[in-house]
């Protein structure tokens, strides 16, 4: 079918959001959504890394006087936090979010208005961090503020309570962009891509959201928990009261752990699809990869007193917990032998999409493997609190999350923008970045084993950790240099860059076959998969089929399995329903800092709002119950 | 790119391995049975996990290498998916016996951690506040505790018993030299059993964080022979001398002033409990919890300013008139 | 209105928060109140950290042996009735000075007299829930002279 002009411009009359800043209120289209989350989270990145920088330098001296330890914490505990709630797992759903429909052949996620309000409510954690520091009332008691010294009486103010409130809001905004991106996953994959046909990047989105949905419940429990205890006297964490210490660090981890592999899972969806564009032939052992991935998923629940091996618990855990933890090995490695078989089968070509792909290979395998050293029980009590885990945590966050990032970002970028990023400055990027980072974070196992302990602001001369230190600051002052020309590189290429057309590296999945930049529809029609790279189909061509209406905003629901399409769909159009939801439960997250009350004043503009969200604008049907047609 | 700079990385490495090898606060140079079982356990698992990098980066260099010289058509290759499909059951295979063996390594060591228990041991309590530690043997004898602060010291050849807990929130008691860390949780009672088997003075640090000071939250460990040991514990256990000269008895009557209420001195009405035992001060290698020398100069430095030492410490800054702050320093270095 | 909003953030990070400021060193005044309205009073008895380290010192010097939550009369210090006048300079003086041969005077240093003079006028204002909860996590603190071992 050909694409005539006159179908594009209906297409585009129906999709188009308002102009100016009501249709920047307003949108619901998941890639503008997806665009603001990832232009937050580079820029959070940032702010993250420049007060990883200002501890480093601090470190870089014995006995260092410059950063007094009050603002030393609050730097440490300001990047830990940006780097895990507001950095790491948002991009991953960012990416999610703009990636998804456009690899189904869809024209925008399941819940449309549900993506706006986890933007919005994910800004409102930002704020609520960002702005309270500005204001100089920073948490300073690390990203996991363990209680008694979080709780009422070692921590005066409301430090504390910021840190937890922001947590309620990017993990609210974190189950809202999961239920959407499993809804979508689910219910809208285009006809003839079975479970069996769908793409690695989409099973990793898939379990990431399961995993997101059934691990957030337990943070949010506990600081709730913690800021009732601060609030309103509960005795959760008070041990003369008959309250348990150690229930936070359960309930905590039980999130904690699960919520690095959320962050790590989305980074092989990407590695999974940049291998197999870059080596040029489908990608080996589909089925132990998503089967590696269910394993992960399925494991992670089950490794959280890893965080808790000093803590004294009976020796009868440490056992188990030190096999499960080491098991996790098992399909992580084997994801990577299925990753280098592919090259090894393939013609491999060295773009900086693959560069990175290199670049994660040879860190988090770094990473993984001094996981596994501090996955014993008993050497752990060694390894942890001190730099060694520092480096551990590093090495799989940045090599197994962010490398495998940027480099989506630059595969991706030419279908986000339409334009090619510079080849040269990207190798310059990851040559600084990668190279960088190794110097930064290897001497950092050292310090560990020589001793060095973990969130210390100062440390005595005569140790002899100053030189390691001193080459780990050079080390992370050229990552961020590195970072500086990646996103320059990003900048300047929007503007001048070579333009790409719609596939300019010969990928395999759907989202290579819109236009570049994809317009706000989409696709023009809805393919037809048979195979598992549908854009190579083994030469033949991509069949595709009309029947969506292009007058109103439809989408394709089709069943779980066997994607046989069910029904036509209203898709939601935009609304400032989802702003008003978010500004009013905002407030409500932000009074109940200050007086419990506010749950249950709170309580009722949140209910206006939603009663405004979810007022009926269509007649009921008038046709009878759906069925599903033979 | 990535090579050249591993690489030097990788030739500097043992050169700075062999730097802090022999340190006084490090899990690489192990003085304990505890530190020994676990030093043995670093070595299986860096061997393994280094000889397992090495392969993964000769997998990706073989790959990058056979996949320039690839000449077949565009698509996959079935003799290549068979012999992929051979090699990933036997890097399952090869992974798991790897972690076996890993797992069986560790299963080890934590057994010889507690292989002590249920012998007989000298028990010493251990309490962190914020940001020092309250240090309390049991005397055998009498049943009584001894108090002492920021210095611990182990009998060679014999096992401790460390009951640890916390006055406030969560600390972490530990020695890397003689044995691993375990946390002072409040609410809980935590075990620790140290076996020194090298004589010589190491290092400890709090290694939970803890608040503002935890970065200064250090003690010293001196292990000792059997006999000297009882020496040493005989001499906690006496009250302090009285004052032999004029300025020390001065520095004694400046200190029943401010440092009485939270300082304890045995043998005189100095009874206050918020603070370290200062009754056998001089003895001490080192003062405010590892954060200075205990030295003449150490000694007027924090009382002085403790402050700007240790910003946030609970010790409050004393504005004493020069001549009563010399003498009380004077009469702190007599409290052997 | 989003001028107006922006300002208004903006005035808020500059003027800080000075409840929630944490001064830890040596910047201390190391001479009492000069009366009620000594200007130096705002930081002590305005600021949550510094109220909060009166509370601490109320425990390690002894005052909360004496001056438990059930205590009655003069001992009682959370019913805002005040022997001397409720003004800093007031109770200032009345630990220093007016608690007979205990002499905080001379055994309390100028910066902790501050401190608990800031938390002692803050007390009727807290909630009894969170003096017990408080009071619960601090049991293992020192209390002057006796303490009662690790929690």
């Amino acid at each position: 079918m050909t694409r005539d002009q006159d179908r594009l411009d209906r297409l585009d009359a129906t999709w188009r959001d308002a102009p100016g800043l009501w249709g920047f209120l307003t949108t619901v289209d998941h890639k503008r959504i997806a665009a603001r989350y990832i232009v937050t989270a580079l820029l959070l990145m940032f702010l993250a890394g420049m007060l990883a920088l200002d501890m480093r330098l601090q470190l870089s001296v014995p006995e260092n006087t410059r950063m007094s330890p009050q603002l030393f914490n609050e730097s440490f505990s300001l990047h830990g936090s940006t780097m895990l709630f507001l950095v790491s797992v948002p991009a991953m759903e960012a990416m999610a979010f703009w990636l998804v429909p456009l690899m189904l052949g869809a024209r925008n996620m399941a819940f449309p208005r549900l993506g706006a309000f986890s933007y919005w409510l994910y800004l409102g954690g930002v704020l609520t961090l960002w702005i309270a520091h500005a204001m100089d009332i920073t948490p300073d008691l690390g990203w996991f503020e363990y209680p008694p010294l979080s709780g009422p009486s070692y921590s005066p103010g409301h430090r504390a309570d910021i840190w937890a409130q922001m947590i309620t809001f990017t993990e609210v905004a974190a189950l809202a962009a999961s239920v959407n991106v499993a809804a979508t996953i689910l219910k809208m994959r285009p006809p003839g891509m079975t479970l069996a046909r769908m793409p690695v990047f989409l099973w990793a989105m898939l379990i990431a959201s399961i995993m997101t949905i059934l691990s957030m419940p337990s943070i949010m429990l506990v600081t709730s928990m913690l800021i009732a205890d601060r609030l309103v006297s509960t005795h959760f964490f008070s041990p003369a009261g008959g309250g348990d210490v150690l229930l936070f660090q359960h309930l905590f981890w039980f999130f904690g752990h699960p919520e690095v592999y959320i962050i790590f899972i989305p980074a092989t969806g990407f590695i999974s699809s940049i291998v197999e564009t870059f080596s040029k032939r489908p990608i080996f052992g589909h089925s132990a990869l998503v089967m590696s991935l269910m394993s992960i998923g399925a494991l992670a629940f089950g490794l959280w007193v890893h965080h808790m091996f000093a803590v004294g618990l009976p020796q009868l855990g440490n056992g188990f917990y030190t096999a499960a933890s080491m098991a996790i090995a098992v399909p992580a490695g084997l994801q990577i032998f299925c990753w280098i078989g592919t090259m090894w089968a393939g013609r491999p070509w060295l773009a900086t999409p693959m560069l990175w792909v290199l670049g994660f290979v040879a860190t988090f395998v770094v990473g993984g493997l001094s996981g596994v050293m501090t996955a014993s029980a008993a050497l752990d009590l060694q390894l942890t609190d001190t730099y060694f885990v520092v480096a551990h945590l590093h090495y799989v966050l940045i090599g197994g999350g962010i490398f495998p990032l940027f480099g989506a970002f630059c595969y991706w970028y030419p279908k986000a923008t339409g334009r090619l990023m510079s080849e040269r400055w990207g190798q310059i990027a990851f040559a600084l970045i990668v190279g960088g980072f190794n110097l930064g974070f290897f001497p950092m196992h050292l310090l560990g084993l020589m001793g060095m302990p973990r969130r210390v602001y100062t440390y005595p001369a005569g140790m002899g950790w100053e030189t390691l230190n001193q080459v780990a600051t050079a080390g992370s002052a050229i990552a961020v240099l590195g970072g500086l020309v990646f996103v320059a590189n990003a900048l300047i290429s929007y503007w001048r860059g070579a333009p790409s057309g719609p596939d300019p590296w010969g990928g395999s999945t759907l989202e290579w076959a819109s236009a570049s930049p994809a317009p706000s529809w989409n696709v023009a029609y809805t393919p037809v998969v048979d195979s598992l790279t549908p854009m190579w189909n083994d030469g033949r061509p991509l069949r595709a089929m009309d029947g969506i209406a292009i007058e109103r905003r439809e989408v394709l629901v089709t069943s779980v399995t066997d994607a046989t399409p069910l029904y036509r769909q209203l898709s939601a159009s935009p609304s400032i329903w989802p702003l008003i939801a978010s500004l009013a439960v905002a407030a409500m997250f932000l009074g109940s800092i200050f007086t419990p009350w506010a749950v249950a004043i709170g309580a009722v503009p949140i209910g206006a709002a939603l009663i405004g969200w979810f007022w009926p604008t269509r007649p009921r049907a008038s046709t009878g119950p759906l069925r599903a047609r033979s | 790119m990535v090579g050249t700079a591993m690489t030097r990385l990788f030739a500097m490495l043992p050169f700075l391995l062999l730097a802090g090898c022999d340190g006084i606060q490090t899990p690489l140079s192990p003085a304990g049975d505890q530190a020994s079982a676990l030093h043995q356990l670093l070595m299986l698992m860096t061997i393994v996990c280094g000889v397992v990098y090495g392969v993964v980066l000769v997998g990706i260099g073989w790959s990058l290498w056979r996949g320039h010289n690839h000449t077949t058509a565009f698509g996959d290759t079935p003799g290549d998916d068979r012999r992929l499909s051979r090699g990933l059951w036997t890097a399952a295979a090869a992974i798991v016996i790897g972690l076996t063996v890993l797992v069986v390594g560790s299963f080890i060591a934590d057994r010889a951690l507690f292989a002590t228990r249920g012998k007989n041991a000298m028990e010493v309590r251990v309490t962190g506040h914020q940001w020092w530690w309250r240090i309390e043997y049991r005397d055998s004898t009498t049943g009584r505790l001894i108090e002492t602060a920021n210095e611990l010291h182990l009998p060679l050849g014999r096992t401790t018993r460390l009951t640890l807990g916390s006055a406030d929130v969560i600390h972490s008691f530990w020695v890397p030299n003689v044995s691993g860390k375990i946390d002072m949780i409040p609410g809980r009672r935590n075990t620790l059993d140290l076996t020194p088997r090298h004589l010589g003075w190491f290092r400890g640090q709090c290694s939970e964080f803890c608040g503002a000071q935890h970065a200064h939250m250090a003690f010293d460990v001196k292990v000792e022979s059997p006999a000297a040991f009882d020496v040493w514990l005989a001499t906690q256990t006496r009250p302090a001398p009285p004052p032999l000269d004029a300025v020390a008895a001065r520095g004694q009557a400046v200190f029943a002033g401010p440092c009485a209420a939270c300082h304890v001195v045995r043998g005189t009405d100095a009874s206050g409990r918020a603070g370290p035992d200062l009754t056998h001060l001089a003895s001490r290698h080192s003062i405010a919890a590892g954060t200075l020398p205990m030295t003449r100069g150490g000694l007027q430095g924090w009382i002085a300013q403790p402050q700007a030492l240790k910003p946030g410490t609970s010790m409050p800054a004393v504005s004493l008139a020069p001549a009563d702050a010399d003498a009380v320093a004077h009469y702190l270095e007599t409290l052997r | 209105m989003v001028r107006g909003l922006t300002i208004v953030l903006i005035a808020a990070c500059l003027c800080g928060c000075s409840k929630e400021a944490r001064d830890l060193g040596p910047s201390l005044p190391q001479t009492r109140p000069v009366d009620d309205n000594d200007a130096r009073i705002t930081a002590y008895q305005d600021n949550l950290y510094q109220v909060s380290q009166g509370g601490r010192y109320f425990s390690w010097y002894g005052c909360s042996s004496c001056h438990t939550d059930t205590a009655k009369g003069d001992l009682n210090l959370t019913d805002d009735r005040w022997h001397s006048g409720s003004g800093f300079a007031h109770v200032f003086g009345s630990i220093a000075d007016r608690h007979g041969r205990l002499g905080f005077g001379a055994r309390v240093p100028v910066e902790q007299l501050w401190q608990l003079t800031a938390y002692v006028r803050d007390l009727p204002k807290h909630y009894p829930e969170k003096r017990r909860r408080v009071e619960l996590d601090q049991s293992s603190e020192p209390q002057g002279s006796s303490w009662s071992g690790p929690q």
